[in-house]
């Protein structure tokens, strides 16, 4: 029996036993305890050894494209792709950055012993240790580790979240080929199951762990999209319905009673050691935003009965993450990041408000989605990669997710519209339109999520503008009556007038009120939103 | 000719032709030097091949100026072409650099499903430059188009600065996803 190590982090660790000692100066590389014949090559950067072999010897298959340029690696059903002289590869989705390069040497491509923990090591469970003393590359399968795992499901506005928190990252595989049911499986770690405890859900009929997986079956007419939260790893599962006809009725909670507008999280753009934009003077936007945020919140407390939530009340950093996080924990009903812009050079000005593009959707989502309409569960459309075809069904599949999870998009452009409408109107100002982009700060809302950019801080004029107090106050003005027109919508109550047609505080400077431009060209990496439209279909298919 | 005379000839002719050879050598490394963009044109190899650069513009949108750039088959190759003509900036006037200067390219890597890697290397600074929003889409999608609008073999770019792949770079844009680019009109 081999002996059984714990390591400091609990992982037990089976090693082999040990192998004579090489002659000095030739370096070797064992695997379970048996020297097996890898080249190595000593650079002053640290050991590099032959690919082609230790694929081998480890079940990992090596191809080359076409132009030599590149090889690719399958391990575990991940592709990993490499080229010589490039410290940089890619592990499925994920990029690695090497401490070398792959270089041309004996035995084919050889790698430095990162790539092979990063590769061999997390996707089949090897552990690798160099000995510089005695020149030895020492491989052994690591024990299965044993990983707690912790089970949440959550039902909010129509979509269930299933959050699965393990006590370490786990080296997992997703399975989607049976229809309705996901299967997270353990590649080389062992579960401790939780207390077996009953969902009550209506998208999600059951979850079941044991060792060796986790299987989720999800109810009919819903699909589910996964992406992952570290510190502590979470493995999340967002379950939304195709087609709403085929939604069961979901137990109404409080904030489904009847819609509303009761919580608004306003979000004051940047912050603390992220200054964002910074005027020619020297005016950083992160303290314009929080003022205009404070203004703003104290006219939607005095006049609309609306809780107000801001993201930040001083200069701190606050990342991206946690401030859709603080909207979707405060249940709130609209999220509105107010943000300054600035441009390559000074010529830009105007104000424009964005909601999320359907590039912001999860590419991996979207593949799922795309084997699911091509009937083939677990398999995409075979499309030469590069080809217009496979950037044509890129985009369509992009824009058939973006349809099937827009709960809130279109609810967003209405807002964008609204907001972009006040402040075109009372203020005269450069409209810019409503556009759309992947915009981080507005990932994962569960509400409608629009940024609006008041003016360039770039540009010397407006940024003169925007220090002024009084102009300020007729752009926090503009938003609070964009909100109130969209509570009062939403409420079905009978809408305030706009500014455009209600009489409204003069123009600054004494300028003529006149109708809105027409939206100007879109600019680079967004798209000019469509004019206010129906909710998108969801699309009729089933997970 | 008496001997020192024509020692003398020697000489001078000796000189006139290590002073044609080291003028030769000089200015064609000269020549080689001039300029990054004559650099990339007269880069070893391959084709002289039409491209369009897309730079940003003074009015927060991105132009296209026409570029013929030397470089193989290899997408690869052309993508590292594009990438280096970007950063070396724009020849047409009104058009700026999309990124500050001293930004140069690290890695390229090109994977199966058409996602194009670039790593994008400051010593100025381990963050990318502050700004606006207008301002990051300027810079990461004169990248961003230039490439997947010009290599068809790219369908899609994951963008790193200093190696590592960041949120975000200037707090708006989400770049831990591959972007495609924007196919909007541009003049």
């Amino acid at each position: 029996m081999l002996p059984v190590l714990v390591a400091a982090q609990g992982e037990q660790i089976q090693t082999p036993p040990p192998a004579p000692p090489p002659p000095v100066g030739r370096p070797s590389v064992t695997l379970e305890g048996r020297e097996i014949p890898v080249p190595v090559t000593i650079n002053p950067s640290g050991p590099m050894f032959g690919l082609s072999p230790l694929a081998e010897a480890l079940g990992g298959k090596l191809s080359s494209d076409s132009s030599g340029e590149s090889v690719t690696l399958r391990v575990a059903d991940t592709e990993v792709v490499l080229g010589p002289g490039n410290a940089i590869v890619t592990v499925g989705d994920s990029i690695v950055s090497l401490s070398q390069p792959p270089a041309p040497g004996e035995g084919g491509l050889q790698v430095p012993v990162d790539f092979l923990r990063k590769t061999f090591g997390d996707l089949l469970g090897y552990a690798f240790d160099w000995h510089p003393e005695t020149q030895r590359l020492t491989i052994a399968k690591r024990g299965n580790r044993e990983l707690s795992v912790t089970l949440d499901v959550v039902h909010l506005q129509g979509q269930s979240t299933i959050v699965l928190q393990f006590t370490e990252e786990p080296r997992y595989r997703i399975n989607r080929d049976q229809p309705g049911t996901i299967v997270v499986e353990m590649l080389a770690d062992r579960l401790n199951p939780p207390p077996p405890k009953e969902v009550q859900d209506p998208l999600v009929q059951g979850v079941a762990v044991d060792p060796q997986q986790v299987r989720i079956q999800l109810a009919q007419g819903v699909q589910a999209e996964s992406y992952v939260l570290t510190n502590p790893f979470r493995l999340v599962f967002d379950v939304h319905p195709t087609s709403a006809v085929e939604v069961p009725t979901a137990p109404i909670g409080p904030t489904e009673t009847a819609p509303g507008i009761r919580t608004i999280v306003i979000d004051p753009g940047h912050g603390g050691g992220e200054t964002g934009a910074i005027g020619p003077s020297g005016v950083p936007e992160k303290e314009l935003t929080l003022q205009l945020a404070r203004e703003l919140e104290a006219k939607i407390e005095s006049r609309m009965g609306v809780r107000v939530v801001l993201t930040r009340n001083e200069d701190a950093t606050l990342p991206l993450d946690e401030r859709t996080a603080i909207a979707n924990q405060n249940k709130a009903d609209l999220f509105l990041s107010i943000h300054l812009n600035s441009s390559l050079g000074a010529g830009a000005f105007g104000t424009e408000t964005y909601f999320l593009s359907p590039q912001a959707t999860d590419p991996r989502a979207a593949r799922a989605a795309q084997a699911e309409n091509a009937g083939t569960p677990g398999t995409a459309a075979p499309v030469k990669p590069g080809s217009e075809d496979a950037a044509a069904q890129q985009d369509l599949d992009l824009i058939l997710w973006d349809l099937a999870q827009s709960h809130h998009l279109a609810e967003s452009q209405r807002f964008a519209n609204m907001i972009q409408g006040e402040l075109n109107q009372t203020l005269q100002l450069k409209d810019r339109g409503v556009k759309q982009a992947p915009f981080r700060v507005l990932m994962g809302a569960t509400m409608p999520a629009v940024l609006v950019e008041l003016g360039f801080l770039s540009n010397p004029e407006e940024e003169k503008k925007l220090q002024d107090p009084a102009y300020r106050d007729q752009l926090s003005e503009a938003l609070a009556r964009a909100i109130a027109r969209y509570k009062a919508l939403i409420e079905n109550q009978p809408e305030p007038q706009a500014a455009g047609a209600a009489p409204a505080p003069p123009p600054p400077n004494g300028a003529q009120r006149t109708p809105p431009a027409a939206p100007a060209a879109p600019s680079p990496g967004t798209q000019p939103s469509k004019p206010p439209a129906a909710v998108p279909k969801p699309v009729g298919r089933s997970a | 000719m008496s001997r020192r005379a024509a020692s003398f000839i020697l000489g001078f002719a000796l000189a006139v032709l290590v002073g044609a050879g080291l003028w030769w050598w000089l200015s064609g490394r000269v020549g080689g030097r001039s300029g990054a963009g004559a650099q990339e044109e007269s880069g070893q190899g391959g084709e002289a091949v039409g491209f369009n650069l897309y730079f940003p513009a003074a009015d927060g949108g991105l132009r296209a100026e026409p570029r013929e750039l030397r470089v193989t088959a290899a997408p690869k190759d052309r993508i590292r072409k594009v990438v280096e003509a970007l950063l070396a900036g724009p020849q047409a006037p009104g058009l700026l650099r999309p990124m500050p200067e001293g930004v140069t390219l690290g890695s390229v890597q090109l994977g199966p499903d058409g996602i194009a890697y670039v790593d994008l290397r400051w010593p100025d600074s381990p963050d990318p430059p502050p700004g606006g929003s207008t301002e990051e889409i300027q810079r990461v999608y004169s990248v961003v188009d230039s490439i997947v609008l010009n290599v068809p073999q790219a369908s899609r770019v994951v963008l790193l600065w200093n190696g590592v792949q960041r949120e975000t770079f200037s707090g708006h844009l989400d770049l831990s996803r591959p972007l495609t680019p924007d196919r909007g009109p541009k003049g």
